[in-house]
């Protein structure tokens, strides 16, 4: 197993708003929404999962076949690497 | 029971008497400088319990909380031009400063309950607020919507303090009669509200975002668009982060927790002045049919 993902608390605000998690990045001010596959990722990325973790959880709740789910999780993962958001990667 | 003449007069809404208090004037000097920071004309600085404003004209105006507003102005300044300074940024900096909550909307009154406007300068806050007047709708405020967010549920709204002004085009589109001119140097006209005006708080029923589209229509705002919309780029929201002197993360959670308060709408309409009316009976209906 892989080092487990884990959100670094102190860089982001969040709350949950009619079935949306929203996120704020607070070194930029900037905030943005998620749904669906986005908000479910953002749940899993709890300090306990590895990568392959949670897509083993993301295949057992979406439809969408392994290899599109990845790709969304994999382009999700570099975008919350790239805002500082996950820590020790 | 006591007699009629020793009845105790009813008591204002602590929010009016807070406002009401906080905005009186006395006249003295007025320093151009502030926290370390010197003014030039038409400008403002906010700092701690203090917000200080220099307007062109040599006038100044400086407001402290608990001790109200110290008006500098030299002798024959014209009074509307006073007024408009008084009741502009100063008076949202006020509320801001005592934990109100200012919004950039007009609003109208039905069934006990306010309906907010809200958009950029030009977007027609005020002359769909004139229009509705026609159409049989009670003024509540014009420009400026200053809400008490204290309690739980809908916030309320405080009684307009402003008169309501249009310019030329608005006063021809939303068909009333142009009242006086704000000021000699301000070409807008006061409009008397032909619905009437409402003078006491009401809780607020819905914000609608003012936009332009093919067709009138209304559709509700959720999630993360609520709390990005609440976060606008008017001076009344960079007041309020200002007064409340929030970390990033604060603010994050304060306007997260009014977005789940309020009522939120976008409000689309054509802006062709030919169209004009189609927004006013769209809308004039929607609202009827959400209150009834």
């Amino acid at each position: 197993m892989s080092l487990p993902l884990t959100k670094d608390p102190t860089a982001f605000a969040e709350t949950r708003i009619d079935d949306e998690i929203v996120v704020m990045n607070l070194a930029s001010g900037d905030f943005f929404s998620l749904q669906d596959t986005g908000a479910a990722i953002w749940d899993l990325i709890d300090g306990t999962r590895d990568r392959a973790a949670v897509l083993a959880a993301l295949a057992r709740d979406y439809a969408a076949g392994d290899a599109d789910l990845a790709a969304e999780l994999d382009a999700f993962l570099a975008d919350l690497r790239g805002s500082g958001l996950l820590s020790g990667i | 029971m006591l007699p009629s003449a020793a009845r105790p007069l009813p008591q204002p809404h602590p929010a009016v008497a807070l406002m009401a208090r906080e905005t009186r004037v006395r006249e003295g000097r007025v320093a151009r400088t502030l926290g370390g920071i010197t003014l030039h004309d038409d400008s403002w600085v906010l700092r701690g319990s203090e917000f200080l404003m220099r307007a062109s004209g040599e006038i100044g105006l400086h407001y402290r909380r608990g001790e109200g507003i110290t008006l500098e102005r030299p002798d024959g300044t014209d009074p509307r031009t006073i007024a408009l300074w008084l009741n502009g940024t100063l008076y949202a900096a006020i509320a801001a400063l005592n934990g109100l909550y200012p919004i950039h909307a007009s609003a109208i009154a039905h069934r006990g309950r306010v309906y907010a406007f809200t958009g950029a300068a030009g977007a027609g806050k005020s002359t769909l607020v004139a229009a509705l007047g026609r159409a049989g709708f009670a003024q509540f405020c014009d420009d400026t919507l200053i809400l008490d967010i204290s309690g739980d549920g809908p916030p309320v709204c405080l009684p307009g303090h402003k008169r309501l002004k249009l310019w030329p085009e608005g006063v021809a589109l939303a068909g009333v009669e142009p009242g006086d001119l704000v000021a000699a140097d301000y070409h807008k006209h006061f409009v008397k509200p032909a619905g009437g005006t409402v003078g006491e708080p009401l809780p607020l029923a819905g914000l609608f975002y003012l936009e332009q589209g093919e067709r009138p229509e209304a559709a509700a705002l959720a999630g993360g668009d609520r709390i990005e919309r609440l976060q606008d780029d008017h001076y009344t929201a960079e007041l309020w982060r200002q007064a409340a002197g929030q970390t990033r993360a604060e603010r994050f959670a304060s306007l997260a927790a009014l977005a789940r308060r309020i009522a939120m709408q976008r409000f689309a309409r054509p802006f062709d002045p030919a169209r004009f009316a189609e927004g006013i009976d769209f809308i004039a209906a929607h609202i009827e049919g959400t209150s009834a």
